[in-house]
């Protein structure tokens, strides 16, 4: 693997890692924008532009934009977070360049009202479709929750109201403010030559003019506020809790990483052996969001309404037991080995790698070799996930629930 | 980049596929295991799932907690997968420890501890993903829709059925193993980075001791494609269509793929322009070939609010039905590249193509190599998908809506 970067005169940087072994060749556009970049008004508006990228531009109308993709044998699409908004395509390696040109061409959409009135109506399918599906909506409840004023907390679909009452002008601002070059980062993996696509991403967007597009950081520990919601339609006790951890640029996250691995891994973790193996709960996993400037452990667990007190119970009891009877270094070695063994097999396709590559650059604006990742994950101590239960005890944490009635 | 495939078959008749792959450390295992839900004797539906649970809970020698400590001592990313003829169980990991994860995994195979305490447990979560199903419209939604379409037991619902379910026992589901645990009908298929020198005896020194058993039969009914609708007061109606394509073993089945391909490969494809991109009817609209060993279709989904659910079904039924028409080469053209493009990328990944490896050998009695499947989906033509589709019109479908409202079908 060979590392490539290259940072353009008006701010936008261009990395690459090439391996000549692969069979296709990935490219993503990484904006560092999302939803904690919104305000009320405008609630919702990063994930619906992401959507406006693929209507075209001046010169491509957004039917030959889906048709340019597909005659290039695309596996393309595009993912709005909190906190960044990504556009990614893997190709076979000889349509690499064709499709960089098309990407640098959509990175400047026309926004056109006709397209925008349309789309609005598929965010708002999208919107519906999430209802029906309260895994998601428990999490982003909680998220709320635990965030409260924080920006962290905003919606990345935002509701049907801000929705509905959006603007194209209001989008075509948002876009000027935050789609500035040195806000982007292009991506590229695989099979390439990393000069000549640098060539085409230059003369591409070469041109675009830099303005600072910032992000105001601030930390937050979460509100530990509490919520039941019940709904007619549900079968099942859904339930999410949130408890503050590092940050993606901390060194530590790597340790906050095995810890939710430790606690909350699908098999032969202390969620697994207390809840699911046991069939208190259907489903339990913990998860640790390293986000920028702040952090949050979230799980998820599902089960029967009746089981659902116990299932708190007993997650309570695990997050203190982990605090006061030490974890051994049995289950240390085995969240190590779930974890390199996840990370090999997903660096192994560009697509996976293009993702772990690209996260990296936005938040840590550095390069970080697979092998040096793997190093960071083995030198993991008991000791150093101690200190990080110390200072992170994920007591108190916020929860959010969903249930039937009665 | 033709590749060349290790197969063989141990004493007792089990097929143990290899597929070698440069330039990846990890090796991946795909096993078909004949106990999927249509294999499972009437009155016993949701067996497979409970089985796929069980026998990862202890081996004669080593406890639930030991068992689970080897294989995730080993690092292996797992899944298991209860399919109509089979239970499919998959893994990935570091190909150095390959072959002591095989070891682990004939232990669960030949000498499960299947300890009646234990299956308590997983009956428990077997309901319990019954009830969960009910908050998955969608994903209940094409559950359904493949329990009517395909002939009974074919398409039978893999999650189970509450009642039969409630009145397993760990005797009855021991004796259901025990008879289609069949090794003469199981297929052991690895991807990635493997030494086939210390693979082969090592398959046969574990599994080729035990004995093939007598093959079962399943008798069939054909199944009436009509419309069934699930109340459920959600905020989406999920609709769920199927019509029959032609099997993996058919002279058209690349036709098929193609034709599935222009009607919902890339988002330029017609689905999507029609539902989507014109009408802004749906957020999700796709259609997919799927198969059976028996039979196959293409199965297509949409999710939209009530007022729009009668206009989204019509809009895909007018689209299966003038697929054959106006066909253009560029067209043709884009569904092949994107058919091609995205087996190339799905096989760089070990655990996908141990996967795909098993399920040819089981449809075909051998694994396509990709060239191949390349050349053959390079010859179809205009002339050729048209053929098919007016030779075999979509007439019959059979739809499912899950939600507020039912739509009127066909």
């Amino acid at each position: 693997m060979e590392f490539k970067h290259k940072k353009l005169v008006n701010g936008l940087n261009v990395i690459g890692e090439v391996n000549k072994h692969a069979l296709s060749a990935a490219i993503g556009f990484f904006v560092r924008t999302g939803s904690r970049d919104e305000t009320d008004d405008i609630s919702g508006v990063s994930h619906f532009l992401e959507h406006m990228l693929f209507k075209g531009t001046d010169n491509i109308s957004a039917h030959e934009v889906n048709r340019i993709f597909d005659d290039l044998g695309a596996q393309y699409n595009a993912h709005t977070t909190e906190e960044n908004t990504v556009y990614y395509a893997a190709v076979l390696p000889e349509q690499l360049q064709e499709v960089t040109k098309l990407w640098c061409q959509l990175m400047r959409p026309s926004l056109r009202d006709e397209d925008f009135d349309i789309e609005k109506n598929v965010i708002l399918e999208e919107i519906a479709m999430y209802k029906d599906y309260p895994q998601f909506e428990v999490i982003e409840k909680c998220r709320n929750l635990h965030f409260g004023s924080h920006p962290c907390g905003r919606s990345v679909l935002g509701t049907v109201e801000s929705i509905t009452a959006l603007t194209s002008g209001q989008m075509r601002e948002y876009f000027e403010s935050r789609y500035s070059p040195d806000n982007i980062t292009a991506v590229i993996a695989g099979n390439f030559d990393f000069e000549k696509i640098c060539q085409y991403i230059e003369a591409g967007c070469g041109n675009w003019q830099p303005k600072e597009a910032g992000r105001k950081i601030e930390y937050f520990a979460g509100t530990a506020k509490r919520n039941y919601e019940r709904k007619h339609n549900l079968f099942c006790r859904h339930i999410c809790l949130a408890s503050p951890t590092v940050s993606y640029q901390d060194e530590r996250s790597y340790v906050a990483t095995l810890l939710a691995k430790i606690i909350g891994d699908s098999t032969d973790s202390r969620f697994f052996w207390q809840l699911v193996d046991t069939a208190i709960a259907e489903t339990a996993t913990m998860h640790c969001d390293a986000m920028d400037g702040v952090g949050a452990f979230f799980s998820y667990i599902r089960s029967s309404e009746e089981n659902g007190p116990k299932v708190l119970q007993i997650t309570e009891q695990i997050f203190e037991s982990v605090r006061q009877e030490k974890i051994s270094a049995q289950e240390l070695q085995r969240a190590k080995n779930k974890v390199l063994s996840g990370m090999t097999i997903k660096n192994e396709i560009p697509m996976g790698r293009l993702i772990e590559l690209g996260i990296n650059w936005v938040y840590l604006n550095k390069y970080r070799p697979i092998e040096e990742e793997i190093q960071r994950i083995k030198d993991v101590t008991l000791d150093d996930l101690t200190a990080l239960l110390a200072d992170y005890p994920l007591v108190p944490f916020t929860e959010f629930s969903l249930g039937p009635e009665n | 980049m033709t590749e060349k495939i290790d197969t063989y078959k141990l004493s007792n008749g089990m097929t143990v596929l290899g597929i070698p792959m440069a330039s990846v450390q990890s090796a991946a295992i795909g096993l078909l295991l004949p106990a999927g839900a249509a294999t499972i004797p009437d009155g016993c539906c949701g067996a497979g799932t409970i089985i796929a649970d069980w026998i990862f809970r202890g081996t004669k020698d080593k406890t639930n907690r030991e068992l689970a400590d080897a294989l995730d001592g080993l690092g292996l990313l797992r899944n298991s997968n209860v399919e109509s003829k089979h239970i499919a169980l998959s893994a990935a990991l570091d190909a150095s420890n390959l072959l002591e994860a095989i070891e682990l995994y004939a232990q669960m195979i030949l000498n499960p501890a299947l300890d009646s305490e234990q299956f308590e447990y997983s009956k428990q979560l077997a309901l319990q993903g019954l009830l969960s199903l009910e908050d998955d419209p969608r994903h209940e939604t094409m559950l359904l829709l493949k329990e009517h379409f395909y002939p009974d037991p074919l398409g039978r619902n893999t999650a189970g059925k509450k009642e039969d379910l409630q009145n397993l026992t760990a005797e009855k589901t021991k004796q259901i193993i025990s008879e289609n645990f069949d090794l003469s009908q199981t297929i052991l298929a690895i991807a990635g980075k493997y030494d086939i020198q210390k693979l082969r005896p090592l398959t046969e020194k574990l599994f080729a001791g035990e004995k093939p058993k007598s093959k079962k039969e399943i008798n069939t009914k054909e199944p009436l494609l009509d419309y069934h609708h699930h109340p459920h007061d959600g905020s989406q109606v999920h609709i769920g269509i199927m019509t029959q394509s032609a099997t993996p073993q058919s002279g058209d089945y690349y036709n098929a793929r193609v034709a599935t391909a222009i009607l919902s490969g890339g988002m330029s494809s017609r689905l999507f322009e029609e539902v989507r991109e014109k009408r802004g009817l749906c957020y999700i609209v796709s259609a997919g070939y799927h198969c059976l060993k028996e039979t196959a279709g293409i199965a297509c989904y949409a999710g939209t609010t009530p007022d729009k659910a009668q206009e989204t079904y019509d809009v895909i039924i007018k689209e299966f039905r003038r697929l054959a028409e106006d066909i253009d080469a560029d067209e043709l053209q884009r569904a092949k590249i994107g058919l091609k493009s995205g087996l190339v990328m799905q096989s760089e990944s070990t655990m996908a193509r141990a996967q795909a490896a098993a399920t040819d050998h089981y449809i075909l009695g051998k694994v396509r190599n990709l060239e191949e499947i390349l050349q053959n989906i390079d010859k179809t033509s205009i002339k050729s998908i048209v053929d098919f589709l007016k030779n075999n019109p979509f007439e019959n479908f059979c739809s499912v809506t899950t939600g507020p409202v039912k739509i009127k079908p066909v």
